[in-house]
């Protein structure tokens, strides 16, 4: 792994939660899914300082859920059900997707090119690949109707940022891929660095990024304050947020 | 009459390449009780359906008993990683992994249900999921004129689920989350209910209205206690991770084979 601590106290999953936190507005509809940590303490720090009227969706059902005893394995489990305000199961969340009217989703991915175009499913050949990876889960239908498409991935190296994706799961309509280097945004639909971590530089995430990106105008981002610290460790005090990295 | 049998007779009801819809989700309620008995009664060529399934299907890949699955997301949880056994088997060619976004699962279910032949999806417009597989088309809306992705229908032979409560009728109480349970009770052509607890029929008919599973669409329903074991089953009990972790640690037949062992006596307490 890179030596990403140049802050001994910050780790880039702190950065991480509130570049994803910060694209949540209030009155948003948010979803996260399966094996989505990161997020779902994203999601609920968003709610807990500047979007409190924001609706967390989830894959159980649950709508809101204050449980505080989150799973140490599970973003699915019942924990996320219980203590909700009501049930509103996946089936339907993808429903409300479809109809438009869920406004942020956060979904995965292991290879991303320069065009958005999004891989979660093999590397290698669909029918014999090399890697099987555990698949795209909604993202082929999300993506393409939810308004804001939050990408996390805590790998950005150049095997994750590559010229040409091996196969191409979803695209289109990424609205934000964060890493622990840097915040993508699409302009144009090319893939551009919007703001560089700062536990991160230029120089890495350029050297860590297989097709080019202009960096001339990009600005490193501040470092989390010690409040924003503390709310993040009082929703995660079991360093949930650690599990990917 | 009494639909309650034992774990072996029900797995007789499962033919070699019967399409199998999986209840629960990931390592929540999945009915694996019945897995392992479906490993040991040695069915082969078995296709599975689940928008996201986790250990039952890296067990039944484990053993050779699938020929393909149809899923969105087929892995363990974060900190446990890739589903080891359904992983070397599609890079080995052996399982067909039909890849779908969970939602078309759902839309594929759907059309099962309604008995119709595929199911239009509003969100599935590009990328090599449409293109590489065969159950995906594009056709034109005949009222619109646009274009629309359709998924092709997916009707399981059985769907088996695990709950918390039934009755002798097969009246099946989920507790927590449902996922897609109920979605797969009506959109495959029997259902076998594995349960926690069997409870009389008069408890069930005082809390009528709460019935996930009605009785009447089931054949046959197992008491399987532990049944969703080293999974989750709400209520009941969190996940073993030490059985998980053992069993993605595994590297040989012979290792498997105590996996089985070791479920041996728990799965068939009820005979």
């Amino acid at each position: 792994m890179q030596n990403y601590n140049k802050s001994k106290s910050i780790h880039p999953a702190d950065v991480m939660i509130l570049q994803l936190a910060a694209a949540i507005e209030d009155h948003e509809t948010v979803f996260h899914g399966v094996s989505s940590q990161l997020p779902m303490i994203a999601a609920k720090y968003a709610k807990a300082k500047h979007a409190p009227n924001s609706t967390i969706l989830n894959i159980p059902g649950g709508v809101n859920s204050k449980s505080r005893n989150l799973s140490s394995y599970s973003s699915a489990g019942k924990e996320e059900w219980y203590d909700s305000e009501s049930i509103f199961p996946l089936e339907k969340v993808f429903d409300l997707s479809m109809r438009g009217k869920l406004d942020v989703a956060f979904l995965g991915g292991v290879q991303f090119d320069e065009f958005g175009n999004v891989n979660a499913s093999v590397i290698g050949d669909y029918r014999k690949p090399k890697v099987r990876l555990p698949g795209g889960a909604g993202s082929a239908v999300l993506i393409p109707t939810v308004k804001k498409a939050l990408i996390w991935r805590t790998k950005h190296d150049k095997k994750t940022f590559v010229p040409k994706v091996d196969f191409v799961t979803t695209r289109g309509n990424v609205y934000r891929i964060v890493t622990p280097l840097c915040t993508f945004g699409q302009v144009g639909g090319k893939l551009v660095v919007l703001e560089i971590s700062p536990l991160s530089s230029k120089q890495e995430v350029i050297e860590n990024t297989g097709f080019s990106l202009s960096l001339d105008n990009v600005s490193i981002g501040v470092l989390p304050t010690q409040a924003e610290l503390l709310l993040i460790r009082k929703i995660d005090p079991q360093g949930l947020r650690y599990l990917e990295f | 009459m009494s639909k309650v049998t034992n774990i072996e007779e029900a797995v007789r009801l499962v033919q070699d390449g019967m399409m199998l819809g999986l209840g629960g989700n990931v390592l929540h309620r999945s009915p694996m009780a019945f897995v392992r008995e479906i490993v040991r009664q040695k069915r082969k060529n078995l296709r599975v359906v689940k928008t996201a399934g986790g250990h039952d299907v890296d067990v039944l890949a484990a053993f050779n008993c699938l020929k393909s699955v149809d899923a969105g997301f087929i892995g363990y949880e974060t900190g446990f990683g890739l589903a080891k056994f359904y992983r070397k088997a599609v890079e080995d060619g052996t399982i067909q992994a039909n890849e779908h976004a969970c939602y078309t699962v759902m839309s594929a279910l759907r059309a099962a249900m309604a008995n119709v032949g595929f199911m239009p999806i509003k969100g599935m417009v590009a990328g090599d999921l449409i293109t590489q597989n065969d159950y995906f088309k594009i056709i034109e809306d005949p009222f619109t004129r646009e274009k629309i992705t359709v998924v092709k229908a997916i009707t399981p032979d059985i769907a088996i689920l695990h709950v918390q409560e039934a009755d002798e009728d097969g009246n099946g109480f989920i507790f927590g989350p449902k996922y897609d349970d109920i979605l797969l009770s009506n959109a495959s052509k029997k259902i076998i209910l594995t349960t926690e607890k069997l409870i009389p029929k008069s408890r069930s008919a005082m809390n009528f209205k709460n019935v996930d599973i009605p009785g009447f669409l089931v054949s046959a329903v197992v008491v399987a206690p532990r049944g969703a074991m080293p999974g989750s089953c709400d209520v009941m009990y969190d996940v073993d991770s030490k059985a998980l972790k053992d069993f993605l640690s595994i590297s040989d037949l012979k290792e498997l084979n105590l996996y089985l062992q070791k479920y041996d006596h728990q799965d068939h307490q009820f005979r």
